[in-house]
């Protein structure tokens, strides 16, 4: 069936439009985190950085105080040095993330698999209770799990945080790798086992090609988990060596003395990580999350 | 029931099995993870909730039964979260839903260039949801930011409006950022069941001369019912529980306004120091948020049956 040409361009129309909506909020942080404060602040602003300055990634970086600062045009000249940390937050971030990666692909995908092809007693229960928990909001749970991370004397650690995050990304892995790997045909494995592989070597040889996409998923899905958190890294970190990007680049942003152009070069620097992920990873996330939700 | 066989068909369909050690060893460190960070605060949250803790006193901490319950449930500031929480959800949710079905209705078309839009949507939703509060922050201060800009530019407005510090407006403000951030996730889901529709049932009925609106409630809409119901759910859950925006920008105000339920029970436990009721709170919330859990995974598991 055709479409008529007026359909066609209101569809692209909206396809614009819809772009627009998505790309321009972060197109303003781009473009804010290029200007200088003075110039953020005139009425109305300039839409594109006049002329676009590195300055404030360049203190962020290397400490040099931007030229626009001397200019007292504001009543105050306002910078922080919390900006500064930003480089190491981003370091703990991509360290936090890649660790609890790792733990879902190894813990994540042995629990798995068990749960797809084993039949045990109380099997049911264990994945029910597994997938029930993965919904808890952080906010009915962070105060004791405070506690936990201080009992295990693992308070502003990235330790700590990486078995927080494990522990609330495992259950979403194990969902979707279990229905992952349901949906493998068996006859290749059992081949396999009757010439004697055992349950571990079926696994290591013969599944785990076959599951490569199914783990891409679960991998991004724990790393942009792990990456995006707040609530947790909030009330377990409390130093530079910890604390993760999200936690600083909230303190910057309700920080009265911070300037808003520092506050932008923030924003930037903090999603690029997932941003770059999620347009690599685009078709795992989209069937992991399709599957995970049922396929409906 | 037809679940109930798909899922124990699902647990039959195996191989020969294994040692008792292998399962052991495969499933204990998760079950362990998951248990210590689950059940313990659930418990934890359950008998604070029942004694007088307050960070003031902190040797006196006498068991008082649902004392703290009655108290929060009475006192206004409590009545104010929830109403709070109610509006922001009423106002997400319905958007959120209808933005994302929209959405997928459009990304469903064979369009050259849609490609791009399809991984274009998933930005919103991939980047941390601090950063988001933030965008918007820029994007709605008072002094400056764009929309304001923008708008004075048009003409609409003459003079900077202060979106966040308005009480009337700061919950729209909060609640536009939420469906910015959130209506991917449901224009994914719907995509995913618009292409499982069959084209020849389409196309058939467009040759019985079925205009669009027929179409879509005849033929795309029954298709749509299961993520339908899975979204409504999720994003209520979302709503509920959301925090990190209410944290970056407004901190719950100006005055109460945007005092959200999370950000009560944040509040309650660190700004009055009252962690006895700030226990009473996210248990509240966790119960609440449970029967919703409950709901959903009967949603999903019933579908997966069906599959």
């Amino acid at each position: 069936m055709k479409r008529s040409r007026l359909a066609t361009a209101a569809l692209i129309a909206c396809g614009v439009l819809l772009a627009l909506v998505i790309l321009l909020p972060f197109l303003w942080a781009l473009s804010a985190s290029l200007q200088t404060e003075l110039a953020l602040f005139r009425r109305p602003p300039d839409w594109t950085p006049n002329p676009p300055s590195l300055e404030n990634y360049l203190y962020v970086f290397t400490g040099q105080v931007p030229n626009a600062y001397n200019v007292r045009g504001l009543l105050r000249s306002p910078i922080t040095q919390e900006a500064r940390v930003l480089p190491i937050g981003l370091m703990n971030s991509l360290e936090v993330a890649l660790s609890v990666v790792t733990v879902n692909l190894v813990l994540g995908t042995l629990a798995s698999y068990t749960f797809a092809r084993e039949r045990f007693r109380g099997r049911e229960t264990a994945y029910l209770f597994i997938l029930g928990s993965r919904l808890l909001p952080a906010m009915a749970v962070a105060i004791p799990i405070f506690l936990i991370i201080k009992a295990l004397d693992l308070l502003d650690t990235k330790i700590g945080l990486v078995l927080i995050y494990s522990a609330f990304t495992l259950p979403f892995t194990i969902w979707v790798l279990t229905l992952y790997f349901r949906s493998l045909p068996k006859d290749i494995e059992e081949a396999a086992m009757v010439d004697g592989c055992n349950r571990f070597d079926a696994l290591r040889h013969v599944v785990l090609p076959l599951a490569a996409p199914g783990l891409a998923a679960i991998g991004a899905f724990s790393f942009l988990f792990s990456y995006d958190e707040f609530v947790f890294a909030l009330f377990t970190t409390s130093s530079t060596s910890s604390k993760t990007v999200p936690v600083m680049i909230a303190a910057i942003s309700v920080n009265p003395d911070a300037s808003y152009t520092l506050i932008a070069v923030g924003i930037v620097l903090s999603v690029l990580a997932p941003i770059a992920l999620a347009l690599v990873f685009r078709r795992f996330i989209t069937s992991g999350l399709v599957a995970s939700m049922g396929r409906s | 029931m037809s679940a109930r066989t798909g899922v124990k068909s699902f647990w039959s369909a195996r191989g020969a099995g294994s040692s008792t050690a292998y399962r052991l060893a495969t499933l204990a460190p998760v079950l362990v993870l998951v248990a210590i960070f689950t059940l313990f605060p659930f418990v934890y949250s359950a008998v604070t909730s029942t004694h007088q803790v307050l960070l003031t006193l902190p040797d006196q901490t006498p068991f008082i039964g649902l004392q703290n319950y009655l108290d929060v449930l009475r006192d206004s500031s409590t009545q104010n979260a929830i109403k709070n929480t109610l509006v922001f959800t009423l106002l997400t949710v319905p958007c959120v839903t209808v933005l994302g079905l929209a959405v997928a209705l459009l990304l469903n078309q064979q369009i050259r260039g849609f490609g791009i839009l399809r991984a274009l949507v998933l930005l919103p939703w991939a980047i941390p949801l601090v950063s988001a509060g933030i965008i918007w922050r820029l994007l709605l201060h008072g002094d400056f930011g764009a929309l304001n800009g923008l708008l004075l530019q048009l003409g609409v407005v003459h003079d900077y409006m202060s979106w966040l510090s308005s009480p009337n407006l700061a919950m729209y403000a909060v609640a536009l950022a939420h469906i910015w951030r959130e209506f991917p996730l449901p224009a994914i889901l719907f995509l995913a069941g618009l292409q499982l529709i069959p084209g020849d049932i389409v196309d058939a009925s467009r040759v019985d001369g079925a205009g669009l609106w027929a179409r879509f409630r005849n033929i795309t809409l029954p298709y749509l019912r299961a993520p339908l119901l899975i979204v409504l759910v999720y994003e209520t859950m979302i709503s509920v529980s959301v925090f990190d925006l209410v944290y970056v920008l407004t901190g719950g105000g100006p005055g109460s306004s945007t005092t959200l339920f999370s950000w009560y029970a944040y509040a309650t436990t660190f700004t009055f120091l009252n962690p006895g009721q700030g226990a009473a709170l996210s248990f509240i919330m966790a119960a609440f948020l449970l029967a919703l859990i409950i709901m959903f995974l009967r949603i999903v598991r019933v579908d997966e049956g069906e599959a």
